[in-house]
């Protein structure tokens, strides 16, 4: 499957449908894999596929180093992929000029990743050009599943997950990699960067870090497509996969919606309905 | 002669310390996979062995990630500026690493340049720094390409060494070293080896020569592609030390305070007109770089880096200062 991508992916370059590639490389220092971008045919074999490519590439689409690159082809995971149809939904890519070259995926992680347990979309969606092939054996994806640990969590008291989250948060320490590795985190001033006036305080103290993380997960809210790379990313090891999960939980429950999944539904946060049981709306 | 602390001598000791009203800090297992330096409310919390470095640094005890500078009050037309305590409560890390340790004297230059800082120099008098010789090191520790090494004593007040699995050998390095740990050893004759360290992984001429001519070089962009524009390097840095100052307060008045900040965030050297001096992530890496193994060394005569890799083992890209000097400045 590796060598097939390599070939796409020389090819994509050799014929000048592409000018970058953004994909997996093995790093030079280290056992990690890490994103790279192949701007050149023979460099196309530094590209890797294995079950140590993390990062949500995505990302990199908003990035203007990235874009002066030229035109590009991205790699994507299934869960990867449902990001590059929120930022086609919210006009922040424009789909015509990127190729997108899907990598059927059984999951990343050993032990896999939590959000690898209950993927329904192995092999990635609207692809221009899949690769490889999703093996049969995966389990079966349910709703259930998908939000088992947000249950198991909404079990304990109230005083409990405040109990919980006071300890966790209160090791944030405001790098923000949440925030840097979101596809979805594009603002171009986040809220709290905006120092005239202060909106959200800057310190790293326990008020300062409930503020922020709360208020990202409701900017995410309908939004987040669930790759966990803020989890992945955060060096304190706060699971913010947990809140993301309630969000997507109450936006599936209620407006039978999660993002990234269905080209034809409107966003939620983006769209209004005259039909919508709330009066304000009228 | 040597003296030794026996491994089960460890937690009662510390019990004491903060029984008699010391703030202890040392590794913590915050979970399966992470262990972080942390204030112990309980001996039975520290993390000796089992991990090879703590994800983030001890900086932390010295120079607060927030920290209150002073009150102000508008009363009228004038305003009061209330004062804020200095900390009084002494402070111990038990099992620092030689990395984290290393990096205060580097500290020490830059908050007593040009003014002296008040609030880091009582933190740093009161505190007593142990380290831990290194028992292992992973692929992406270097101390030994900046000069350091697994037993280094630079920071330390004490160093302990595992003698076998039950003891440690203390050695004590300075008074405040020596206070620490009266009566708490026992002499022997029994002692530890300190291991040896990774091997040699860039070569810092090289890197000289390249930093001297290679301001406008194209691989600071290259290297930085990856880069994603976060602080989890800086932040988990044992010797980054950029801070933001901040008033937060409301009409009536507030709190002017001292917050951690970052080269990598392009908010870092944002004018208030538009202009950004560091436009793109390739100079904002670049000046990391420079910072460290440049700009520092000329003025302090030392590095600005102890090798412990944290950069690259928290960078959700795997970057870090590793992976850049290995490409700009490789041993041969």
């Amino acid at each position: 499957m590796q060598e097939e991508l390599r070939q796409t992916c020389r090819r994509l370059l050799t014929d000048g449908t592409v000018q970058v590639v953004i994909g997996y490389g093995q790093a030079a220092a280290d056992d990690r894999v890490v994103p790279v971008f192949i701007t050149r045919p023979e460099d196309a074999d530094q590209l890797v596929w294995n079950d140590r490519c993390f990062a949500n590439l995505a990302k990199y689409l908003l990035r203007k180093e990235v874009a002066a690159l030229g035109r590009a082809a991205i790699c994507v995971k299934g869960c990867d992929q449902r990001a590059l149809l929120v930022l086609e939904q919210e006009s922040q890519i424009d789909r015509s000029q990127l190729t997108v070259i899907g990598l059927a995926c059984d999951g990343v992680g050993e032990p896999r990743q939590a959000k690898c347990q209950s993927c329904d979309v192995h092999t990635p969606r609207q692809a221009d050009i899949t690769v490889g092939q999703a093996s049969a054996g995966n389990p079966p994806a349910t709703a259930d599943g998908r939000y088992a640990e947000i249950e198991a969590f909404l079990k304990k008291t109230p005083a409990e997950r405040m109990a919980y989250w006071k300890a966790e948060l209160s090791r944030c320490v405001k790098c923000y990699a949440c925030r840097q590795v979101c596809p979805m985190c594009y603002c171009r001033q986040c809220i709290v960067d905006k120092n005239r006036p202060v909106v959200i305080s800057t310190s790293a103290t326990l008020k300062g870090n409930f503020a922020w993380q709360i208020t990202r997960a409701f900017h995410l809210a309908g939004r987040c497509v669930g790759c966990d790379e803020c989890t992945r990313a955060c060096p304190a090891g706060i699971d913010l996969r947990l809140l993301n999960l309630s969000l997507a939980k109450a936006a599936e429950e209620n407006f039978s919606f999660r993002a990234g999944m269905d080209p034809a539904a409107d966003p939620i946060i983006g769209a209004y309905s005259q039909q919508d049981h709330e009066e304000f709306i009228r | 002669m040597s003296e030794l602390l026996s491994g089960t001598a460890i937690r009662p000791w510390i019990e004491r310390l903060l029984a008699d009203g010391k703030r202890v800090a040392g590794p913590q297992r915050v979970h399966e996979d992470l262990v972080q330096y942390a204030w112990l409310t309980s001996a039975d919390q520290l993390a000796l062995d089992g991990f090879v470095r703590p994800s983030n640094s001890i900086k932390e005890v010295v120079f607060p990630r927030h920290e209150q500078l002073y009150g102000y009050q508008f009363k009228g037309k004038r305003i009061e500026l209330l004062p804020a305590e200095l900390p009084t409560k002494e402070q111990i890390v038990i099992g620092a690493r030689p990395c984290d340790a290393a990096a205060l004297p580097a500290l020490d230059g830059v908050f007593n340049w040009d003014t002296q800082d008040e609030f880091y120099n009582r933190r740093r008098e009161l505190t007593t720094v142990v380290t831990l010789a290194c028992g292992a090191y992973d692929a992406h520790c270097f101390c030994t390409s900046v000069g350091l090494g697994p037993g280094d004593v630079r920071g330390s007040d004490a160093l302990l060494i595992a003698v076998d699995d039950e003891n440690y050998e203390v050695r004590c390095l300075t008074d405040k070293g020596r206070r620490l740990f009266a009566g708490v050893t026992t002499e022997s004759s029994a002692v530890g080896r300190v291991m040896e360290g990774p091997p040699v992984q860039f070569d810092l001429d090289k890197l000289g020569a390249f930093l001297a001519g290679g301001y406008d070089n194209p691989a600071w962009q290259a290297a930085a592609m990856r880069c994603l524009g976060c602080a989890a390097c800086a932040y988990t840095c044992p010797t980054c030390h950029c801070f933001d100052i901040v008033d937060e307060g409301g009409p009536s008045g507030g709190t002017r305070v001292r917050n951690w900040d970052a080269c990598q965030f392009s908010m870092f050297t944002a004018h208030a007109s538009g202009h950004n001096p560091r436009g793109n992530q390739g100079q904002r890496q670049r000046q990391r770089i420079y910072h460290k193994f440049q700009i520092y060394p000329e003025k302090f005569g030392a590095l600005l880096c102890t090798g412990c890799g944290n950069c690259t083992r928290n960078c959700p890209a795997g970057l870090g200062v590793l992976p850049i000097l290995k490409t700009i400045a490789p041993t041969p």
